[in-house]
């Protein structure tokens, strides 16, 4: 155990970054979980997100699509991360899980740096590098996104202190419970949107009648 | 009589520089939306059986061009015969082949006495072999191929072969006809799905010749995964996934044959460009997962997908194709760059019922109609004809040359999106790499590439200099800012040292 772990709240996600294995074990000692530093991640996360969209190089641009909208970048960001974290919290505390819903949010936003810097990367050089050189990029988004998934699971060991298989199975049904939750949210918004319109067209039936 | 003549000229004028079409041109953008374009081409004349002067034509089912000679064969189906005519349609000039005898190689018993007629004949393929004309006729019903001169003499009988490789129980009805330049005859039988039958100048039965891919669907799938436990007699009785049969074909000038398949389910081998061996060389090029036709598959309410009927390619290896589904003809440049549309469905002129058969002279379209009992001429229009001339120079690697056409066509319209791809390689050979990226920009992915890769060598070499300074001077900074650094901490430690010793030395 280190005990040069005296350092501003902001430092933390790149000392785990660089500690992949002990990393989380430290933040869980040292109670480091700041919800504002994660919340900032979250928020870059979707700044990348967005800018991957508008900014990527021509030739490497896969999607080019005439009519900008924020909302899919919106939800296939920010908010799947905030189901990722409801819906683990909800897995893992039936499963004797430690982890509390503010720390479980904080350790998945600082197990996605490597995948943010990796975009950020990814989307400078790919104004620069010709179609030729695209294996690089490739390369590039790879390495984030296993540097990042390598992390989430060290990240959800530390938080609820599982075993490694215990790890893996929470994660895999902490992705059956996010596609329950995504279902749920779906029908509730279809039902709503029936129910609004049933109103609106009661008032417009009402509206006929009495401007006769 | 002077009079008569000037009204008829008067007549051909107005009918000829009146604009409106029937259709409107279009053509795809960057994101596959359907764009309005002008027309390249317009309807010239609509001739029936009666203009020509054989009488009114009972379906007419395919049209065929020798370019040499310009004669026309039009393939009347349910009339049971051959029309020939020349590209003027004068009456004087039209005759027809209705009955044939057999030539002198065939055995005496026939040649002398049996003569014979066409069975709803399907297809025609005309060449020029050492001066002498040689017709091939798709005799349809009557489950042969026949070769014969122009005066009704068949040389050679092609018929169902009698290999092992030729499932007996298959019939033999061609539906179409190309012979290469080596005479061997591949004739298009709509009931088998391993290509094209192609037989030797002899008659003999040489295999099969670019059959088409079996597409992997689900019903593949399906069937992989039950032979795992199914027996032999019961994989028997499950349909066969087989591959989707050609419907069409062409031979262009270099000897290449150009099939296409019409179904609608279909999504690969669309179009195909065959080699000698067989292999469709637009793989190569890149075009496996290319949509022919039209690529928006929603209009009126309801899905539809091509139905690509006949393929015509010209002598500068346009490609034509007729969409059955829609009734309209793309023509594609011979980089399969979509150039026209024109065509579609309905009965006024331009416009189809059931188009069968397209071919191409001169920039003149002939296209029939097998319930219309016409035939369809389109002409370039003079902006047709830019793009074809731009389009031409620009195949021909004269880039630069194809630079004052493209602008041109870009001033009648601004959405014919293939001239920016010209103008892009225009400045490209011109080394104006930066303009080039412009043009390329949203057009051609490749192109942007290859301009963007000279640009940044163009940057770097501009720029080294400065940027060489640029990092030798932070290289410098930074050596300079740590030793002091470092000098500053030891100064600061020996400090604390002196004062930590102070400290003790006063307790």
């Amino acid at each position: 155990m280190r005990f040069d772990l005296d350092m501003p709240a902001w430092k933390w996600p790149f000392y785990v970054c660089r500690h992949p294995f002990e990393g989380f074990e430290d933040v869980r000692w040292k109670k480091a979980y700041n919800s504002k530093v994660a919340l900032v991640i979250v928020l870059c996360l979707f700044l990348v997100t967005v800018a991957a969209r508008l900014m990527t190089g021509f030739v490497f641009q896969m999607n080019f699509e005439k009519v900008f909208n924020i909302v899919p970048l919106f939800s296939s960001s920010v908010l799947i991360f905030f189901i990722w974290v409801v819906g683990n919290w909800s897995l893992c505390t039936l499963f004797n899980g430690e982890g509390k819903m503010q720390q479980i949010m904080c350790v998945t936003a600082y197990a996605l740096v490597p995948y943010i810097i990796s975009q950020i990367v990814y989307i400078f050089a790919s104004n620069v590098l010709t179609r030729q050189e695209g294996s690089i990029l490739t390369f590039i988004s790879y390495i984030g996104i296993v540097w990042s998934v390598v992390l989430v699971i060290s990240a959800m060991k530390a938080v609820h202190q599982y075993s490694m298989p215990k790890t893996l199975l929470a994660i895999v049904f902490t992705v059956v419970a996010m596609v329950i939750i995504i279902l749920v949210l779906i029908l509730l918004v279809s039902l709503f949107q029936q129910v609004v319109m049933f109103v609106y067209s009661i008032y417009t039936e009402l509206m006929y009648r009495f401007s006769m | 009589m002077a009079a008569l003549s000037a009204a008829v000229a008067a007549g051909v004028l107005t009918s000829s520089v009146s604009a409106d079409e029937a259709y409107y041109g279009y053509n795809y953008n960057w994101w596959n939306d359907p764009v309005p374009s002008q027309n390249g081409y317009i309807v010239d004349r609509v001739v029936t059986g009666v203009d020509i002067g054989v009488g009114p034509l009972n379906t007419p089912s395919d049209i065929f061009i020798e370019q040499t000679t310009g004669k026309i064969y039009i393939v009347d189906t349910n009339n049971n015969r051959i029309v020939i005519t020349d590209e003027s349609f004068d009456p004087s000039k039209a005759t027809e082949l209705k009955s044939f005898r057999y030539g002198e190689e065939f055995p005496e018993s026939q040649s002398k006495v049996q003569k014979t007629e066409l069975s709803q004949p399907m297809g025609v393929f005309v060449m020029v072999y050492k001066e002498q004309t040689l017709i091939y006729i798709a005799d349809y019903m009557n489950e042969r191929v026949i070769g014969c001169y122009e005066d009704g003499t068949i040389f050679r009988e092609y018929t169902k072969p009698s290999s092992d490789l030729y499932e007996a129980n298959i019939s033999f009805r061609p539906e179409k006809v190309v012979v290469d330049n080596a005479l061997n005859v591949y004739a298009v039988i709509p009931s088998i799905t391993n290509g094209m039958v192609q037989f030797s100048y002899e008659g003999n039965f040489n295999g099969y010749y670019g059959a088409n891919r079996v597409e992997t669907t689900a019903e593949v799938l399906q069937n992989a995964f039950y032979s795992l436990f199914m027996n032999r007699d019961q994989m028997m009785k499950r349909q066969r996934a087989v591959a989707i049969e050609i419907a069409n074909c062409d031979i262009d000038a270099q000897g290449f044959i150009y099939t296409v398949t019409s179904s609608k389910n279909a999504d690969k081998d669309i179009l195909k460009k065959l080699n000698p061996a067989g292999e469709n060389i637009y793989l190569n090029m890149g075009f496996d997962d290319m949509l022919f036709g039209d690529v928006a598959t929603y209009y009126n309410g309801q899905t539809y997908a091509s139905v690509i009927d006949d393929v015509d390619v010209d002598e500068n290896g346009n490609v034509f194709l007729l969409d059955f589904f829609s009734k309209r003809i793309f023509q594609y440049s011979n980089e399969l760059d979509l150039e026209f549309i024109f065509g579609g469905e309905g009965n006024q002129k331009g416009l189809f019922t059931s188009p069968t058969a397209v071919e191409n002279r001169n920039g003149k379209v002939y296209v029939t109609d097998g319930r219309k009992n016409s035939i369809t001429i389109f002409k370039l229009t003079e902006f047709g004809a830019m793009v074809q001339e731009a389009v031409e120079m620009f195949n021909k690697g004269l880039y630069q040359e194809a630079k004052e056409p493209f602008e041109e066509i870009l001033l009648r319209d601004s959405n014919y999106w293939f001239a920016y791809v010209g103008l892009g390689n225009a400045y490209y050979t011109m080394g104006e790499h930066e303009t080039a990226m412009k043009y390329f920009y949203m057009n051609s992915k490749v192109g942007y590439n290859r301009a963007f890769k000279e640009y940044r060598m163009d940057m770097i070499r501009q720029y080294f200099n400065v940027f060489m300074i640029a990092v030798l001077v932070l290289i410098v900074l930074a050596v300079v800012i740590s030793k002091a650094g470092k000098i500053m901490k030891k100064r600061k430690e020996k400090a604390a040292q002196a004062a930590a010793g102070g400290d003790g030395d006063a307790v």
